[in-house]
């Protein structure tokens, strides 16, 4: 009987959907050579390979990465999501727009979050990241470069000669010094000391059973935002028959307000190869990957080298230290998308699939990649493995400060006087984080703010004693979500800023089911129609609360579930009939 | 040796209890909470999910509370043991509301939406009128999608489109054609043909597939000939058979009484086809209302002898092929292509039925006293009812006391069917195509079974996806090449070589069931001895497949557990068709793969009928059920059954020798019933002339055919849609046709026609109804045994069938012997032979024919079909790209093509399906029929002759101004957006109305005396 083809129970149609190797590469490959996707090399692609043109259609125009039309000299990305719109982004767009409208060399285009909340307005020229007050400048050095279309395509071979997929000196003085993070064990050590629980796991000193118990006596929660305790995930996959089976680092942090994966990255490199090593070892998995935004170009190239020194550490290979055992760790490029931090539209993209996220259960613990058991966790919980391996559960569990356990990373942005990422006790309260952070931007009052990335709901200045942790926000109305803090200072319309959370979320959906993909987009027009005849919300509001109880009911993922909460969080808290900000 | 496809689920399923609203229900594990609902009657709204498709979950529709955070879409959530599920209350109905509400923000007015207006089932339109959800909505409106009318029959609204991926499994899992998906992202994202191109240019080969999946108004068929399509209700539904291809898919027309016309066609529930359909089924039954029908009888006029062809197309084309140098006539080539009535009709008179039925009687008679039986022959055709063919050739055996009787069976299964008989005693399949789902492995041989068993292939296609090993063998990759795990690109005409390397790696790897050799197969010794020269390197030497692909089919193929070997024309049509089709007897005997579910051998058969009337004994060689001729037993058995008739002992003449008799002189006088042989047969030069010498010949058919202008007398025949009869297809599975519409003006059914004919030839025949004469057909033929009329049921019934009231019949023959006298299976070695003519520095293609997905044989019926002709009008070339670019020839440019028996002009098209030195012509295009090229020589058992391989030299054509060049799909667009769809009557109207009126204009008084046109006289002179 034939049957291999058969579906897991629950697993959709079109998940899976196109059994052969992901076309994404070759994809990548016909825009490195031409700078762009002729359509002559799509029909090329699709005969030699036997596969539908419409599934390369629906990659092409689905991942914001690929092009199909020629490139201009310069291409400029502007983002407009929140932390950049409360810093003027729109003025900026504007005013690039003025500038290069009648330039045919010069594109601009406005995109979603581009992770440097920090710098706010972000802005990229060619995929380099810079602040957009810096773009005319960054403009006039590549055309006297020459980083145009053409010339791209070597600037492409070279990173593929270099193993990376970027040439050094486009990101030369992107990224900042390491500095000592309290999550890392081996602070005051040398590059030879690090690593030393993934060598005591692959020398057997340390079980895979131990480390599950040590996570789970620590208490550590995933970070991505869902909080699942990361002891049992490991458990979970560990159990698996199935073989083979993967790991992911889900480094596709996306969400507006949220770098502080991208700082880890950045600094803390081998702590996230060393959680993955560790977490490889103990659910008997050989294959990981890290998948990584492709906005993130500096933080790539330093994960990659790296994986290149954990290579050479005897840490990666065919044979890990003598141990006979086997583990490999790649990097993937995303082709771009919010949606792909969903851990199932993650794994659909690296199947070579639309970034649709799927029906679940399945959970990818059982049924992932390629219908594998597959374990995904994000950067900052693979980063705060070591050190629990380390020093203990208990030590771990004492970090935290009003009743939180652990460490936590937050990235803090909008209106505050140094924007960054901080290490702090969980259940520190949102008032000592600004404070931290050097306070409400100007010394201005606070209006509101946002604890937990653009998904979490707003809250007033009356909650800033409120531990930033997962129970704590939850019972206030809100979530730690992806450890962003968005801070808003009073003359802030809020209904506008909450609009503006609402619109990425409605063009990063991925279109996949109704309540999303139209009820997203319709609230949006609602809003932004409310907000351009004076902002009166008292007719729309029912509609409104309508369509957020069934989106957040009824869509498949977390996007679509919280899309409309944010906007209800403002519509609550009243608005402040001022404008601007 | 009954079994049925049912395969028992060995392995015992766990079962989950559960509590849907409050009721306890113990399923499957596995099993959805749609489907556990439904078992306790429990409905729950869904629009993007029905039980053809497997579930998606993206319109949330069906969404029910299990206790979590969000709720679950019941249609892709399993049950969980202990799971506690609400399916209904106030709230997810409004939340089911709400979604309906969004959805319909963006749909077309009700009034004009495309499903509302036709068909009236816009599944979501209901759904609103459920929950009263309507355009006063407070969520903003929209629209501006935009429209695609780029195909022909099947309008796209992207407005209505909801995106519930309905289309997109059609097309992949249904289908397995993989053209529509979605593009874009977000709110902006829409169904998209390819790269997001227009439908009509897209590689959409227009099943329809998606138009019957789509719940609102986003894919809706198009009017065809301006016939409205309406509610089912204010229409009537006739439950018939598709008339076009051997797959013999059952479906529903749907008739608009008021206008004698049907309004649009679906697939319907039947065990073999499972409601699909192509192109030609679900768009292509109009050619039955085309203006053109012979409604009339037609006698030759006196002032028309003698006798030749009479359009000047065809006039031209003779002096070409006479003189070997191809003076193409420029006179006549309509792109159309179809006969021109105008210029044939003057040559014939309207008669009565008596008149021309007398006169056919009168001078079959005096040729039969003359000549004797061997100077009377008929061709049947494939295309008529079991009850037809039977008659017909009863009609010639009996009354004319010859066996010279046969159709175009000759023309494509001959030479299988010949191997067949020899090895395993039957023609027949021995199992169907759907039996490829328990199928491990097969081999589809020589077959374009997505153009010419579209519904068959999709079956192949979709086991492929759900795990069977597929090797092609083929030397055009065309679309199941894609499909394939192992594609092999053989050289034209290496079959023989090709599947004697394949057993000889079998062999030698110890992979032949011996036990099934030992016990059911005879010769295996000398078939080893004669694969033993053939190891794959030489396999790879003369086949061009390498040694290594040749290892690993063989492989593949000897570890099955089950296989099938499915085959067409590629296999049969060569002068080694017979050798072809051994080898592939041979592999399937010596794996073991006959007379298991999943395993056996099935060569796909042509026309829809072509099985059944050789069943009934429409071949020179066999009386009804394949009982020999030449035994005089069976003939005593037919004697008596047939009221002592006087039959030939002798065996009678193929199609292919009745024309070289007719050349001959043997064969004076014809009866020609719905065959075309003017364009069908190989080198056609030759049937003319051989249909030019006849002294007299009668034609009955629904169109004026190529071979009509040839006739004496032309007998207005019914088309399938206006008659009653059985029909019986690949699967071996008989079926019943229903009447659908009434013959136009005096046309007849078919049957009653001969009947005529018989009286009047001095048979004492008193049919009263199809009905009798399948009675009387199957009391002398065992295999069709128990079978009736009241017991086919809507979805007919597979033959044989021991109770037909309560089994669908055989699927998988021969569990236990074969059909051969002593019950082996004759394995039948085979050598290698070169084809007969091969390239060389004057001719150095090779020629390739077959047909076309959009057309059917000759086209009579396709090409006056608006779809069909709409997206495939004109004769191409397809040519490898690097042979045209190495030549300069550009794609859609106009070639030459020759061979040493005439010349044609057509258009070039650059394909990746041909080899290089490879081209293939479709042999639809009588402006351009590639038999005219074909070679006439004939394989020495089947007598098939050898339509794929001949040598052929392409050249550019002269320049001559062309309008419309490009591709079809463009003109296509062009039509279809300028509103010339509902036309549809492919040439001009001087045709259209009633033939007498058509008669009466193009023979006006007096012109009989000296008025003929001059075409006709110099035809007839260019004859002699």
């Amino acid at each position: 009987m034939a049957g291999t083809g058969a579906r897991a129970p629950g697993r959709e149609a079109r998940a899976g959907r196109f059994p052969g190797p992901s076309l994404i590469p070759s994809l990548n490959d016909i825009q490195r050579r031409h700078g762009w996707l002729p359509r002559e090399e799509l029909e090329r692609l699709a005969r030699e390979t036997h596969r539908p043109r419409y599934e390369i259609e629906g990659l092409v125009s689905f991942y914001p990465h690929f092009r199909t039309s020629p490139p201009p000299r310069v291409q400029i990305a502007v983002c407009h999501d929140l932390s950049c719109w409360l810093h003027g982004a729109d003025e900026q767009i504007a005013a690039l727009r003025e500038r290069y409208g009648d330039d045919v060399e010069v594109e601009v285009r406005e995109v979603s979050c581009l992770g440097r909340c920090d710098i706010a307005p972000a802005a990229a020229v060619d995929e380099r990241p810079l602040a957009a007050a810096e773009v005319a400048q960054a403009v006039e050095r590549e055309r006297a470069e020459g980083h145009h279309g053409h010339e791209r395509a070597d600037g492409d071979r070279e990173r593929e000669r270099s193993g990376g997929k970027r040439a050094h000196p486009r990101f030369e003085g992107i990224l900042r010094t390491p500095r000592q993070w309290p999550n890392d064990p081996y602070v005051g050590l040398g590059p030879e000391d690090r690593y030393a629980q993934a060598r005591r796991m692959a020398l057997g000193e340390l079980s895979g059973g131990e480390a599950i118990a040590e996570l789970k006596d620590s208490g550590l929660r995933g970070m991505g935002g869902a909080g699942f305790p990361t002891g049992s995930k490991w458990e979970i996959v560990a159990a698996q028959s199935a073989q083979p089976k993967y790991l992911i680092c889900n480094a596709d942090e996306s969400e507006p307000g949220t770098f502080k994966d991208r700082q880890i990255l950045a600094e803390q490199p081998h702590l996230v190869v060393e959680g993955m090593l560790c977490a490889m070892l103990t659910a008997g998995i050989e294959q990981g990957w890290v998948f990584i935004r492709h906005e993130y170009g500096p933080e790539e190239e330093a994960v990659r080298a790296e994986l290149e020194r954990a290579r050479s550490a005897g840490l990666l290979g065919e044979d890990v230290l003598g141990s006979g055992r086997r583990l490999e760790i790649e990097v993937f490029t995303s082709p771009g998308g919010y949606i792909l931090g969903e851990e199932s539209a993650l794994i659909e993209c690296m199947e070579g699939h639309r970034g649709e996220p799927r029906n679940k259960p399945p959970f990818p613990g059982v049924n992932g990649l390629w219908g594998k058991p597959t374990l995904m966790n994000s950067v900052e919980t693979l980063a705060a493995v070591p050190i629990i391996l380390a020093r203990g559960g208990a030590w771990w569990r004492a970090q935290g400060v009003n009743g939180g356990v652990g460490l936590k990373f937050f990235a803090i942005s909008g209106h505050i006087e140094h924007p960054d990422v901080y290490c702090v006790p969980m259940g520190t309260t949102a008032r000592q984080l600004i404070e931290l952070a050097g306070g409400v931007a100007g010394g201005a009052p606070l209006k509101a703010f946002q604890p937990g990335g653009a998904s979490s709901n707003f809250l007033g200045p009356d909650r800033l004693d409120v531990p930033l942790d997962f129970r704590p926000l939850a019972e206030a109305g809100s979530m730690l979500g992806s450890g962003a803090v968005v801070v808003i200072a009073e003359g802030t319309d809020l209904l506008a800023a909450a609009t503006n959370v609402l619109r990425f979320f409605s063009l990063e959906s991925c279109g996949k089911c109704v309540p999303c993909r139209v009820g997203s987009h319709k609230a949006h027009e609602m809003l932004t129609d409310a907000l351009a005849r004076g902002g009166d919300t008292g007719a729309i509001e029912p509609t409104l609360a309508r369509l957020e109880s069934t989106l957040r009911l009824c869509s498949i993922c977390g996007l679509g579930q919280v899309a409309l909460g944010p906007v209800m969080s403002v519509l609550a808290l009243g608005r402040n009939g001022d404008a601007g900000g | 040796m009954a079994t049925t496809t049912e395969t028992a689920r060995s392995e015992a399923t766990a079962q989950v209890t559960l509590r849907i609203d409050g009721r306890e229900v113990t399923v499957a594990e596995g099993t959805t909470i749609l489907a556990a609902a439904a078992q306790v009657g429990i409905d729950i709204p869904v629009l993007c999910h029905n039980d053809r498709f497997d579930p998606v979950g993206v319109c949330r529709m069906c969404v029910v509370d299990v206790g979590a955070r969000a709720y679950a879409a019941a249609c892709v959530r399993p049950c969980e043991d202990g799971m506690e599920v609400t399916t209904t209350g106030t709230e997810l109905e409004a939340h089911r509301a709400t979604l309906t509400e969004l959805l319909l923000s963006d749909q077309p007015d009700p009034r004009e939406d495309p499903k509302e207006t036709t068909t009236a089932d816009n599944e979501l339109l209901a759904l609103a009128r459920r929950y009263g959800v309507g355009k006063d909505s407070p969520i903003p409106q929209a629209a501006g999608r935009g429209v695609d009318l780029s195909n022909p029959v099947i309008a796209v609204n992207h407005d209505a489109c909801i995106l519930c991926d309905r289309c997109v499994r059609a097309c992949d899992d249904i289908q397995g054609n993989d053209v529509i998906g979605r593009s874009g992202k977000g709110y902006a994202t829409r169904i998209a043909f390819d790269f997001n191109d227009p439908m009509g240019s897209s590689s959409c080969v227009t099943c329809g597939e998606c138009v019957s999946a789509c719940p609102t108004g986003a894919l809706v068929n198009k009017p065809i000939n301006g016939v409205p399509i309406r509610p089912r209700s204010e229409l009537r539904q006739v439950d018939t058979v598709c008339p076009y291809c051997g797959v013999g898919c059952a479906l529903t027309y749907h008739v608009d009484d008021q206008r004698g016309a049907i309004a649009f066609a679906e697939g319907r529930e039947q065990p073999g086809s499972q409601r699909r359909l192509c192109v030609k089924g679900r768009y292509g039954w109009d050619y039955a209302a085309s203006p053109q029908r012979l409604t009339v009888p037609l006698i030759r006029r006196e002032d028309a002898y003698p006798k030749g062809p009479l359009s000047s197309a065809v006039r031209g084309e003779m002096q070409g092929g006479a003189d070997g140098r191809g003076q193409a006539n420029g006179r006549g080539r309509k792109p159309g292509g179809l006969v021109d009535y105008d210029e044939v009709l003057p040559a014939f008179r309207e008669a009565s039925w008596d008149e021309a039925l007398d006169l056919v009687a009168r001078r079959l008679k005096e040729i039969h006293a003359a000549g004797g039986p061997g100077a009377i022959a008929g061709f049947g055709s494939a295309k008529c009812s079991n009850e037809e063919a039977y008659l017909f050739q009863k009609l010639i055996r009996t009354g004319f006391h010859t066996n010279n009787v046969d159709h175009c069976t000759r023309l494509c299964h001959a030479s299988s069917v010949a191997a067949l008989f020899e090895g395993i005693g039957s023609g027949a399949v021995s199992t169907t195509y759907g039996d490829v789902a328990n199928a491990d492995a097969i081999i589809i041989a020589g077959s374009n079974a997505t153009a010419n068993h579209p519904v068959a292939s999709s079956f192949f296609k979709q086991a492929h996806r759900r795990g069977t090993t597929v090797i092609y063998v083929d030397p055009r990759a065309d679309r199941l090449a894609d499909h394939a795990d192992i594609y092999c690109q053989l050289k034209p005409g290496t079959d023989v070589a090709f599947y004697n390397a394949v057993m000889h790696e079998i062999i030698r790897l110890g992979l032949v069931d011996e036990e099934f050799v030992r016990n059911r197969t005879s010769n295996f010794q000398a078939l080893a001895e004669t694969v033993s020269h053939y190891p794959p390197e030489r396999g790879e030497q003369i086949t061009g497949v390498s040694a290594e692909t040749i290892r690993r089919v063989a492989r593949v193929f000897g570890e099955a557990r089950s296989a099938i070997i499915f085959w067409g024309m590629g296999i049969s049509q060569h002068t080694t068709g017979t050798d072809n089709a051994r080898c592939l007897i041979a592999l399937a005997a010596i794996t073991g793969n006959i007379g298991k579910p999943g395993s056996g051998l099935h060569p796909l058969r042509g026309q829809n009928n072509v099985q059944g009337a050789s069943d009934v004994g429409l071949i020179p060689m066999f009386y009804p059920d394949y009982s020999s001729v030449d035994d005089p037993q069976i003939r005593e058995r037919f004697v008596r059954a047939w009221g002592d008739a006087e039959l030939d002992p002798a065996r009678g003449l193929t199609v292919t020798e009745i024309i070289g008799s007719a050349l001959a002189g043997g064969v004076r006088g014809m009866y020609m019933l719905g065959e075309n042989p003017f364009l069908s047969d190989p080198n056609v030069n030759k049937v003319r002339k051989a249909l030019s010498k006849l002294e007299f010949l009668v034609v009955q058919d629904i169109f004026l055919t190529e071979t009509a202008e040839f006739a004496d007398v032309i007998l207005p025949a019914s088309s399938y849609l206006e008659k009653e009869g059985t029909y019986t297809n690949t699967d071996r599975r008989v079926q019943l046709g229903r009447k659908v519409l009434d013959p136009p003006g005096q046309a007849r059914v078919d049957w009653e026609i001969v009947q005529e004919i018989a009286r009047r030839v001095g048979l004492p025949w008193s049919y009263s109804s199809p009905r009798e004469i399948f009675d009387e057909m199957v009391s002398v033929m065992p295999s069709y045994a128990n079978l009736s009329y009241d017991n086919l049921g809507l979805t007919g019934k597979l033959y044989p069938n021991d109770d037909p009231e309560h089994s669908d019949g055989t699927v998988v023959m021969f569990g236990d012997r074969f059909n051969t006298p002593d019950g082996l299976a004759h394995l039948v070695p085979a050598e290698w032979l070169p084809a007969k003519e091969l390239p060389d520095d004057e001719y150095p293609f090779v020629l390739n024919t077959g047909r076309l997905l959009e057309h059917w044989h000759t086209g009579t019926m396709t090409r006056r079909s608006y779809a069909l002709d709409a997206i495939a009008p004109r004769a191409q070339v397809f040519v490898n790209p690097q042979d045209a670019a190495e030549h300069g020839w550009e794609d859609g440019g106009r070639v030459r093509v020759r061979s040493r028996r005439g010349e044609i002009e057509l258009e070039l098209r650059v394909s990746h399906a041909e080899a290089r030195g490879n081209c293939f012509i479709p042999f639809h295009f009588r402006e351009a029929a590639a038999n005219l090229l074909t070679i006439d020589e004939i394989d020495p058992f089947g007598k098939i002759p050898e339509f794929k391989f001949c040598a052929v030299r392409i050249e550019p054509a002269p320049a001559a101004p062309r309008a419309g060049d490009g591709h079809a799909a463009e003109r296509a667009t062009a039509e279809a957006l300028s509103g010339a769809a509902a036309g549809g009557a492919p040439t001009g109207t001087a045709a259209g109305g009633t033939l007498s009126g058509a008669a009466a204009g193009g023979a006006p008084p007096g012109s009989e005396a000296g008025g003929a046109p001059t075409g006709a006289a110099g035809g007839g002179a260019g004859a002699r």
